[in-house]
């Protein structure tokens, strides 16, 4: 597949899925969905496309904002605020969405997980005292919510303040010996878990830029060993972006998005977000790099961040 | 002289009288509240059916509408019903298949409930471990059966939800969120693996139902609920869906350090029945683990359902007949002394 085809793809196929009110439905003739909205407008900005479109979207989800900067899934859910951070890299470089971006910003540096004391570590493998991000309100901090809240203030600028140095070792607390994160366990009764793909290449994508190549090096080699098995958006758009973040494209990785998308004739349409990971995972793997993501720093190129 | 020693009350009790008649009262009252609340309630009665199966190359479908119909469900009930099979799907593991349900039970539950009048059958899952369910669904080798059947499998973990009030009232959780595909649904489905677990001792057909909150409202691994207890949800789940019937995975499950890491147990069996607290009373009895242990099970002993084994009619085979004790690990609290006697 050319990149060229996958744009276009990308392009008419989230055209379909915008809806009148200025959102984005999870899936076609889905309803409005926040991370669908958000991540429709990073896959655009990326393609440099319909920035009249993207306008109408950010604002859209400036009216879904809360009055203290939070973004939840939906508004009877309130404690489901972990597509903040999402919504933070989608109005990034947004004059008109500046101030909703700093409410959010406050909201983040003012939001932690449930954490304990350090001396519970023995018992859950990790050290649960660091702090990050949780999924929902008033639960542990999680790998995954924890690299978009890295990512997201990161973008925003704070990439040196100390809640963004916490939640980085944070990440490496949670990276499993022999390579890898899951969900954020490491080990259980003396186990060791297992690592799974979306959550290493999710994590592999927030370190870029902050840690070295050691810290991650065996996490790469296991990304590495799996990315020409993975069928699925979700494994193969973050798993894509986190060897690009680290400048591992494999050669391949067009063919395997392409195969991914085939795939859509066993597991039906891909979901909005699902979709749009794919195509990111896509753009970040041509082998021009013609346009560096700008959410997905290169490890070896990036620049001081500004706190 | 002390005045008020031995003065009378109005009653007639001597003040001392009077203490020692509140101290045996509050006694009684403390001893009352110490025995469990399944004491209070009134006796259930239930049916459960287990077929031998020794391996899944065999005619599960038959075996399924078999016990469907030991189990006393009329043809009426399932005609033009749409169904919904809940399998378990954690994670995957390359030579570890026992993690999750087996394809060809969902394949055989497919069969009985469609060839016993079903409108539709679909499966859903939403994997409290990983993010990309599709991923789980696809190396479980689910995919491959369903797509040869045609069947749809829905991913609760995306799906948007509604909310109902906690029926079970054992968290804090005010409300609890399913996934809207239920709204279209007759009939809920557990297809359950049979495992010990970690940190619930046992998970079966009720434990099950952790699978179906939307990741998106519980986030991964279902965090909230690990919260609001992990045994406190269980309940509340499935007091407040209310599921239909569930089928068990026992040909082979998982013992020692299960959910995810445990080995594999050949206990060659499908348990099946209406009641699910009923179904997992007597698989824990097949895998050697006594039901009153199990702490969800037994808050739920003519609640949500009979556990005793004097209340459970026993179809199919007897239990003493397909018991094959699941090895436990001293090590992991929630182990400790399940073992059935």
């Amino acid at each position: 597949m050319l990149s060229s085809a996958l744009r276009r793809i990308a392009k008419e196929e989230l055209s379909h899925r915008v809806l009148s009110d200025g959102g984005v439905a999870d899936r076609p003739q889905g309803k409005f969905r926040i991370d669908a909205t958000a991540w429709a407008i990073i896959t655009l900005s990326a393609l440099n496309e319909s920035p009249a479109l993207i306008d109408r979207c950010r604002a859209r989800l400036r009216s879904e904002q809360g009055d203290d900067g939070r973004i939840w899934v939906s508004r009877d859910n309130p404690d489901t605020f972990w597509p903040t951070a999402l919504t933070v890299l989608a109005w990034q470089d947004s004059s008109a969405c500046m101030d909703a971006q700093k409410r959010a910003v406050k909201f983040l540096l003012d939001t932690t997980g449930v954490h304990y004391s350090s001396r519970f570590s023995e018992v859950a493998g990790h050290d649960p005292g660091l702090k990050g991000w949780p999924w929902v309100a008033n639960t542990h901090s999680w790998v995954e919510p924890t690299v978009l809240g890295v990512m997201a203030l990161t973008a925003a600028g704070y990439g040196r303040h100390e809640r963004v140095q916490e939640a980085l070792r944070m990440i490496e607390d949670r990276q499993l010996p022999h390579g890898g994160w899951n969900y954020g366990n490491t080990f259980v009764f003396g186990r060791e878990l297992r690592p799974m793909p979306e959550s290493t290449g999710t994590a592999l994508t927030g370190l870029a830029g902050h840690v070295d190549a050691g810290m991650v090096a065996r996490s790469l080699d296991y990304l590495q060993g799996e990315i020409n098995s993975m069928r699925t958006p979700v494994s193969l758009g973050w798993g894509l972006l986190g060897l690009a973040a680290w400048g591992q494209s494999p050669t391949n990785g067009l063919m395997l998005v392409e195969r991914c998308l085939a795939n859509q004739s066993r597991y039906g349409e891909y979901d909005t977000s699902s979709f749009c990971l794919l195509v990111l995972g896509g753009l970040a793997a041509e082998p021009e790099r013609g346009r560096q993501l700008w959410f997905v720093p290169d490890a070896h190129q990036s620049g001081p961040v500004v706190q | 002289m002390v005045a008020h020693q031995g003065t009378t009350s109005s009653s007639g009790m001597t003040r001392r009288q009077l203490l020692l008649a509140g101290a045996v009262g509050a006694a009684v009252g403390a001893g009352l509240l110490a025995v469990p609340r399944r004491y209070f309630r009134t006796p259930q009665q239930s049916r459960t059916f287990v077929t031998k199966v020794d391996h899944y190359q065999l005619n599960i479908a038959e075996s399924i509408k078999l016990g469907i119909r030991e189990l006393g469900i009329a043809p009426e009930e399932l005609r033009d019903k749409r169904i919904l099979l809940k399998p378990n799907l954690v994670e995957t593991a390359s030579g570890a298949p026992h993690i999750n349900t087996h394809p060809l039970v969902l394949r055989g539950a497919i069969e009985a409930f469609l060839g016993l009048g079903a409108a539709v059958v679909a499966v859903a899952e939403g994997p409290g471990h990983r993010r990309d369910s599709l991923a789980v669904y696809e190396e479980s080798g689910l995919a491959e059966v369903l797509t040869e059947d045609k069947i749809r499998f829905h991913d609760l973990n995306y799906m948007a939800g509604y909310q109902l009030l906690n029926a079970g009232r054992q968290s804090s959780l005010r409300t609890l969120t399913f996934p809207d595909v239920f709204k279209e649904m007759d009939w809920i489905v557990s297809v359950a693996k049979m495992k010990t677990h970690h940190i619930a001792g046992a998970t079966l057909s009720m434990k099950n139902l952790f699978g179906v909150m939307p990741g998106i409202y519980y986030g991964w691994p279902k965090n909230v609920l690990h919260h609001a207890g992990v045994e406190n949800s269980i309940l509340d789940i499935n007091a407040t869906l209310k599921p239909h019937f569930a089928i068990v995975d026992g040909i082979v499950g998982m013992e020692g350090d299960g959910p995810i890491l445990g080995d594999p147990k050949k206990a060659g069996v499908l348990v099946m029945g209406r009641n699910l607290p009923s179904v997992d009373a007597t698989c824990c009895r097949i895998m050697g683990i006594d039901p009153y242990k199990i702490s969800y099970l037994e808050r739920a002993d003519n609640w949500l359902g009979p556990i005793s084994e004097g209340a459970i009619e026993q179809r199919g085979e007897a239990i003493t007949s397909v018991r094959t004790n699941f090895s436990l690990i001293e090590s992991i609290p929630a182990h400790r002394g399940l073992r059935l006697a």
